[in-house]
């Protein structure tokens, strides 16, 4: 059995495996930004949330409309009394700390 | 002959008595404008506010100086007079400010490598400090928010990746032009920028030195600037601002760098601020880059970006709609803040419409 004989027999399943391949390889080149990518929803989410609310002293209620985004988040925490936020979402959680009057807030790392 | 001397005295007299105008604690109320001109400005700047689908125009401030006073201001959404305002990227032109600052006191040259302020740059040993204020450092930057989460640099910067430490996250990146050739928007240009100024200023003065150097001598009380994990300021987009004051760096731009009789930014750094970057090419942004500053020149016959506004317009403008447009020519200082978040703001018609209702009127 040479190679032509299987693409002849098994066109679909060289495509499906060739698909396969060119995504494998996209993925192990992609590997740094894929890992992160779970984590920017909930790390935007608290980041700016703290300091609409903590830094431009905006209502809470503003401030969720505010940092929606297209991504939903699941698990939503602000400790008002140390202005920590803290957000989940896509299986990752991220907190921002507001840190003081000219520093205003930070993700926590 | 007499005559006319003695008009000369009068006008002498005349011009000292309309002394220059400099704000104080607050800013002087000038003249107030009403009229057709204004309502239209008025009708481009404040449509209702559509706050479920968050399309179209969505100011929050918009502030206007002229000779020195304030001659308008109105504010919707939840911002006021005392909100000081995320500006996302007017922070980079706020930081091309303090670091002139630091060039005012002979601390660094245009020409300096980045390397001698910011070691980790010694991967990219021919980035000078004009190369990052011309965004041309030539590092490979991708420079998308929303629409391309998975590859933006800047995304990873402020939120992933990068977070912790900024400036090192940008310098790990490889170079796809030769340092100072090329333009490419960078907001890690603008964050090693402020990962220089660390050991510019040094580190004892670095975490006050935007306060001590800028901000405290223009009477500004109330600003933040976050930082990230190092300390260092997220130079490209933290700064917070009240549009009343922003409106003072305007200021301080509008008069060259003068603030009541000090120079306290050299001449030389706001006409560096204002010169064109001499490799961007037309067409590359939205505006001409200068010096972490946006210039309305036309350059190699395409016309100025803002064809409504005088060439010497030039602005400071951040994500979702910030910006400060300064136009010496008019005396003008306009600064806007929005949560635009859709493109149908347009620079040109603001100031267009501004420039109908605030410009001065020519005299006889």
């Amino acid at each position: 059995m040479n190679r032509r004989g299987f693409v002849r027999r098994r066109p679909f399943s060289t495509l499906l495996l060739m698909l396969l391949i060119a995504l494998l390889g996209w993925v192990w080149q992609e590997r740094v930004a894929l890992w992160a990518f779970p984590d920017i929803i909930s790390a935007y989410t608290a980041k700016e949330y703290c300091s609409c609310r903590y830094v431009m002293n905006n209502e809470a209620g503003y401030c969720h409309r505010y940092v929606k985004q297209w991504l939903p988040t699941s698990r939503f925490v602000d400790d008002a009394a140390n202005k920590r936020v803290t957000v989940s979402g896509m299986g990752r959680s991220n907190s921002a700390q507001w840190i003081s009057e000219r520093q205003g807030c930070r993700l926590n790392p | 002959m007499f005559k006319g001397l003695s008009l000369i005295v009068m006008l002498l007299l005349g011009f000292t008595a309309h002394a220059e105008n400099w704000p104080a604690e607050q800013w002087s109320i000038g003249p107030i404008s009403s009229g057709p001109a204004l309502q239209t400005l008025e009708t481009y700047v404040f449509p209702p506010r559509d706050d479920t689908t968050r399309k179209g125009i969505r100011t929050d401030a918009l502030l206007v100086i002229r000779d020195g006073q304030l001659i308008y201001e109105r504010y919707a959404g939840p911002t006021t007079a005392d909100t000081p305002h995320l500006t996302w990227s007017i922070s980079k032109s706020l930081m091309a400010t303090v670091l002139g600052m630091a060039y005012g006191e002979g601390l660094f040259k245009l020409q300096d490598p980045v390397q001698t302020f910011y070691p980790p740059m010694q991967k990219h040993p021919g980035v000078t400090l004009a190369d990052l204020l011309h965004w041309a450092s030539g590092l490979d930057w991708q420079e998308d928010y929303e629409y391309a989460p998975l590859k933006s640099s800047v995304v990873a910067m402020l939120y992933t990746r990068g977070h912790q430490d900024m400036a090192a996250f940008t310098a790990d990146h490889a170079e796809y032009a030769k340092p100072g050739q090329a333009f490419r928007y960078s907001s890690g240009d603008s964050n090693l920028l402020s990962a220089a100024l660390k050991n510019i200023v040094g580190p004892a003065r670095y975490p006050d030195f935007p306060w001590s150097a800028l901000f405290e001598p223009l009477g500004i009380r109330h600003a933040v600037w976050e930082t990230d994990a190092t300390g260092a300021f997220v130079a490209s987009s933290y700064a917070y601002l009240t549009a009343r004051d922003l409106a003072r760096v305007g200021l301080l731009m509008a008069r060259d760098g003068r603030w009541q009789d000090r120079q306290l930014l050299p001449k030389d750094w706001v006409a560096f601020n204002r010169e064109p970057f001499a490799h961007y090419q037309a067409h590359q942004d939205d505006a001409v880059p200068g010096g972490q500053w946006w210039l309305n020149r036309a350059v190699e016959g395409a016309a100025q970006p803002w064809p409504d506004a005088p060439a010497d317009t030039f602005a400071a403008l951040g994500h979702w709609g910030q910006a400060m447009y300064v136009i010496p020519s008019e005396h003008l200082v306009i600064v806007r803040y929005g949560d635009d978040r859709d493109g149908s703001y347009q620079h040109n018609e603001l100031l267009k419409r501004a420039l109908k209702a605030f410009a001065q009127q020519v005299l006889p």
